[in-house]
């Protein structure tokens, strides 16, 4: 069943990351920029847990959770405070209201879901609708080896996202005792440090694993890649025959 | 409770900052002395502000160019720095760089026996503008480089009393 999440923030940046988070979960994100306007999405949709920041204009979290926990119908929703304040008595005075969890700003996604399992189960989106939300297909395997092309926009959303199917995948490798990949960027329409970055993790996990990678790339992107520090040294070939014949 | 003069405000802001750069912006960002002012305010910069105030007193700016506000709000929503269509997404991610490292000073004063709340972000734009707060017993000035970017934080503390 679908769980209801309600992001509380005056930041529609960090409701953006939280929202995020949640994407490859079967959760339905609703919004509120303040503790008002949080009390009245949570009494119209009910939500399955609330993940709510202290200091925001009109209403803070803190007079949002009071609220909360006196309203009868609205008392045992889970509530994870996500704050940028983390001094013990704030926390202390904070954790005896009856919330779930605590988190202090900065933080990661990842982080999030984290501690959001440790108190509720979160189902992975159907194949159905992972297929809806992201029509890409990062993998193919051409006889003993594994091939990740990478989209033709590298942002850092897609970063987050090849980084995990990528760790996923290399345990699938490492059962299935497939020791080679290809990394496939020939497609990508600009070389930014997303990308960049994306490349430099994906040969850490893969030398971790013990699996031989070789990148490919075109010229224009070799060049490219030469003018940055840390994919300055890496070895590209430009086509996946060529690739394979060096792996 | 602490006295002000003792408290290491240096080293709490620059863990703070650095580690707010790390975790939300993938920004690694080294300190910078002397600071590079002139790098900031080219093409015109962007402040920051928080304030805290209750036992203690204090502000918080944060000076950064146009370009790595632009850089930093990209990095923050996952977007290249072309996606960023408005000065509201900048604002909003410079406002809550801001607000994440006040709340980390306003728990670590907290912490100290130094009470005191935090204020909502404010984000100021313009070009060849100063501010310069008086009457602070603590004045903290730190230089952080990214690349080619600097930032400028400002420290103001001063009991209430």
């Amino acid at each position: 069943m679908t769980l209801k999440v309600l992001t509380v923030d005056d930041s529609k940046t960090i409701r953006m990351i939280v929202k995020k988070a949640f994407q490859s979960y079967d959760c339905a994100i609703c919004e509120a920029e303040n503790g008002a306007e949080g009390l009245a999405a949570a009494t119209k949709e009910k939500p399955g847990l609330i993940i709510l920041d202290i200091t925001m204009p009109v209403m803070n979290g803190i007079e949002m959770l009071d609220r909360l926990k006196s309203d009868p119908e609205l008392k045992n929703i889970p509530v994870i405070m996500l704050t940028a304040e983390s001094g013990k008595d704030n926390v202390l005075n904070i954790v005896k209201k009856g919330i779930k969890d605590y988190m202090v700003k900065p933080f990661k996604g990842e982080e999030l879901i984290e501690r959001v399992r440790k108190i509720m189960p979160l189902e992975s989106r159907t194949e159905a609708d992972s297929a809806e939300n992201k029509p890409v297909k990062y993998f193919t395997q051409v006889e003993d080896i594994v091939v990740l092309t990478l989209p033709a926009k590298v942002t850092r959303p897609v970063t987050v996202e090849v980084e995990g199917k990528l760790q996923a995948k290399i345990q699938e490798m490492t059962a299935a005792q497939i020791k080679k990949m290809i990394l496939d960027m020939g497609g990508v329409s600009e070389t930014n440090l997303s990308l960049i970055k994306l490349i430099i993790a994906a040969f850490q996990q893969c030398q971790q694993a013990s699996v031989a990678v070789k990148l490919v790339a075109n010229p224009k992107q070799s060049e490219e890649l030469k003018g940055f520090q840390e994919t300055s040294q890496i070895t590209v070939s430009h086509s996946i025959e060529e690739a394979k014949t060096v792996l | 409770m602490s006295d002000i003069q003792a408290l290491d405000l240096k080293g709490f802001v620059t863990h703070s900052v650095q580690s707010v750069f790390h975790t939300m912006l993938s920004m690694e960002i080294v300190l910078e002395d002397p600071p590079d002012k002139a790098g900031i305010s080219t093409n015109g910069h962007i402040v920051g502000t928080v304030g805290f105030a209750g036992v203690v007193m204090g502000t918080i700016n944060l000076f950064v160019s146009r370009t790595f506000g632009r850089e930093m709000a990209a990095a923050m929503l996952g977007m290249t720095v072309e996606d960023i269509g408005s000065d509201e997404e900048v604002n909003d991610v410079i406002g809550e760089v801001c607000n994440m490292v006040g709340g980390d000073m306003k728990s670590r004063l907290c912490d100290a026996g130094l009470t005191c709340s935090l204020s909502i972000p404010s984000v100021t734009y313009g070009n060849g503008f100063k501010i310069e707060s008086k009457g602070y017993a603590r004045y903290e000035q730190l230089g952080f480089r990214n690349r080619q970017h600097s930032a400028l934080l400002e420290l103001y503390v001063k009991s209430a009393n």
